[in-house]
């Protein structure tokens, strides 16, 4: 039984190794979304359920047309609606016409993770699973350094596309390695692989701008019109601290000397919202403090249309934007996001923070000056 | 001179209503409920509110507004869970901090958070929750304690009163009786059984829900609520779900709707739905299927929001109810009925 799942952005790969690990090849790896896609989810979705469902629902149906018939999603239950995503999806999959089968994981409890994991592995233990899981999100931490570095290089680099082909190099490596000590090797070679053969501009200034927000439209460059892109084209350099590591990187979770980045983030961004309320409401206001600390120039807010969590974020974000001098863009995306207005609005903050930042070198000049 | 503390009349007070006016009398404080729902409060709700935030939680913005410069506290709860899977809406956990965030010259806000599903908090930290409110109104804690079991104990009658069980139910569902008084001018009349099915905070809000319930009466219609429903009946019916809903409030909507699907008893449903609620967005998907499949019960989704003109809602409403009837008739004189020799 062919096995799918939703397009991820560069998730997609730990996906495949990790599914290769646990002894199933018969994948179908799904497509990146096109504008179809879009067409083909929102016709069948409910009006007004947010734009992941429509996203992952067209996805669905494309890799089910392609021969799918084991679908994997989150499940279980939690803060906001994703989680009961496929019980609807599967009764409107089930009224087109089509046969499949659904695994679904509660991936912030690992005991249910591992038992999923399982027993849709073609024969392995408790161990190889839980080796396999490992494989899973160690290979998470090369695909979030390798998207680091993308959207650093790729904002200096002087050769066009050059960087993004060392990145699409370093992913076949990370799918294709195989043995855990080879797999932690990398850790080094694809930084240097990107400071060998990327030429940058030395001469280069470029701003700073951390995007965070909802995790799949943050991920996703079909759902985010390839914001990262577009900024890197700008000449600013982006980052995001939002990372499915999060519920799968056990391995740092359980390190008690390091902490994690959300938590870090969570720490300043209690202070707003004291109690958890689902999605990443906390560690995205948290960020507009940290990375103002750390001393990046904006801070750019995606969240899907009628998200529930990050409406509430965007709501105080305001508040927080005053309070810490952190200049913050919300911009909501859905399947009607028009490519033009959204050029047009990152253009204009990036303009803004450009004037922003002379003025500031201007006021410490005089400030120099007058000493 | 006793302390004001403010209710807006919006979201959960419909639901908690009598546990918190009771709560807050009995420790000696002023309860300040902000008046029905009006045009007046949509406006300015509509002006101030977030602009993607659902119609019922702008609506609370405009009751805020209403309320903030008449008393000291404004009571809005982070209301989580009480179930150990069972979630709220996270806008109401986050509703304190947005109101606090979006209007600093607010009155104080008391709210107290329980989360039974993600914080694991038990009967002791409802307790704590509690203590923490009554110290604001007394230094008597027994003071407190002694609120906070009325207020349970008036919480339990009231819902004891307006739920029903379920042999009532099947006396209704059979029209050996009726729910509500009907109105006199119709009381010869057939009458339509029509379950009304939404959330609280809509059904109950004259003005959000324009007056639907009393023009159902109005065109001789008895009406059933979701939140008159048998808790066990609900469950029942969700349990045929291989996801359990996790929306508490959700819980009582699909669970209603499905339960009339499969067991008739009514001549129709009409779910109203609220312009970008999270929850409903995916409950009225799956009612709208379940409905397309059984269609012997005819199911009316009306999604409301602040552009909802009454006069189209209205013709809606008339030409639903005008089918029902027709169809009943129909069925009265075409289907023999069995006769038992």
């Amino acid at each position: 039984m062919p096995l799918t799942f939703p397009h991820f952005g560069s998730l997609k790969y730990v996906f495949v190794s990790l599914f290769h690990e646990l002894g199933r090849y018969d994948l179908v790896i799904p497509n990146k979304p096109s504008k179809k896609t879009f067409q083909l989810g929102s016709r069948y979705s409910p009006e007004f359920v947010c734009t992941p469902f429509k996203l992952t629902l067209g996805t669905f149906i494309e890799s089910l047309d392609r021969g799918a018939d084991e679908l994997g999603m989150g499940g279980g239950h939690g803060y906001c609606r994703f989680r009961f995503y496929w019980q609807v999806q599967k009764i409107i999959l089930e009224d087109l016409g089509y046969d499949c089968s659904w695994i679904r994981i509660d991936y912030e409890s690992t005991r249910d993770i591992i038992q999923v994991m399982k027993s849709i592995s073609v024969g392995c233990n408790t161990l190889q699973t839980i080796r396999a899981f490992q494989i899973g999100w160690v290979k998470n931490r090369l695909t979030d350094l390798t998207d680091q570095l993308l959207f650093k290089y790729r904002a200096i680099e002087t050769e066009k596309g050059s960087s993004k082909r060392i990145a699409n190099e370093a992913f076949k490596l990370i799918v294709s390695t195989r043995k855990m000590s080879k797999i932690r090797k990398l850790q080094k070679t694809i930084p240097k692989m990107f400071a060998e053969n990327v030429e940058v501009d030395k001469k280069a200034n470029p701003l700073k701008v951390v995007v965070n927000g909802e995790i799949y439209v943050v991920l996703e460059p079909a759902l985010n019109l390839d914001i990262y892109k577009r900024l890197n084209e700008l000449g600013v350099i982006t980052k995001t601290p939002v990372t499915l590591r999060r519920f799968i990187d056990i391995g740092q979770r359980l390190n008690p000397f390091k902490k994690m980045d959300f938590q870090i983030a969570n720490s300043y961004g209690v202070k707003y919202v004291p109690y958890r309320v689902g999605g990443e409401t906390q560690e995205n206001l948290g960020d507009a403090v940290l990375y103002k600390k750390k001393g990046w120039n904006g801070l750019v807010h995606l969240y899907p249309f009628t998200c529930m969590p990050e409406i509430i974020a965007r709501s105080i974000f305001p508040q927080v934007s005053r309070e810490t001098d952190m200049p913050v863009l919300s911009l909501v995306v859905d399947e009607h996001t028009g490519e033009a207005g959204f050029q047009t609005r990152l253009e204009a903050f990036v303009d803004l923070l450009e004037s922003k930042r002379e003025e500031m070198l201007k006021k410490r000049k005089t400030k120099i000056a007058s000493h | 001179m006793s302390k004001k503390v403010g209710i807006p009349r919006a979201l959960i007070y419909y639901k908690f209503a009598t546990m918190w006016e009771t709560f807050f009398t009995q420790l000696g404080a002023t309860v300040v409920v902000s008046p029905e729902t009006t045009k007046n409060v949509r406006e300015v709700a509509i002006e101030i509110a977030p602009d993607e935030d659902c119609y019922s939680t702008k609506i609370l913005h405009g009751h805020i507004m209403d309320l903030k410069d008449k008393v000291d506290y404004l009571f809005v709860p982070r209301f989580g869970s009480k179930h150990k899977t069972d979630m709220g809406c996270p806008k109401f956990i986050g509703l304190a901090d947005v109101l606090r965030s979006l209007y600093p010259d607010l009155p104080k806000l008391i709210a107290p958070h329980y989360n039974v599903a993600k914080y694991g908090h038990t009967k002791f930290d409802f307790f704590k929750e509690v203590l923490k409110v009554g110290f604001v109104f007394t230094k008597n804690p027994f003071r407190i304690i002694k609120a906070m079991r009325k207020a349970l104990k008036a919480d339990k009658e009231y819902k004891k009163k307006l739920i029903i069980d379920i042999d009532t139910l099947h006396l209704w569902e059979q029209s050996a009786i009726l729910l509500n008084i009907p109105p006199d001018e119709i009381k010869d009349e057939k009458t339509l059984k029509i379950a009304l099915v939404g959330h609280t905070y809509v059904i109950n809000d004259s003005f959000c829900s324009l007056d639907i319930r009393k023009k159902l009466q109005s065109y001789g219609a008895d009406v059933i609520t979701s939140e008159q429903m048998p808790r066990e009946l609900i469950d029942e019916q969700l349990d045929k779900l291989e996801n359990r809903l996790y929306f508490e409030f959700e819980r009582e909507i699909l669970g209603t709707i499905m339960y009339f699907l499969e067991n008739g008893g009514v001549d129709g449903i009409i779910h109203l739905m609220i312009f970008s609620c999270g929850p409903d967005s995916l409950a009225g998907e799956l009612a709208n299927r379940f409905a397309l499949k059984k269609q012997d019960i005819p199911l009316l989704q009306l999604v409301l929001d602040d552009l909802t003109a009454e006069a189209g809602m209205k013709t809606r409403i008339e030409a639903f109810v005008d089918m029902l009837r027709w169809r009943k008739e129909k069925h009265a004189t075409h289907i023999p009925t069995l006769r038992v020799s």
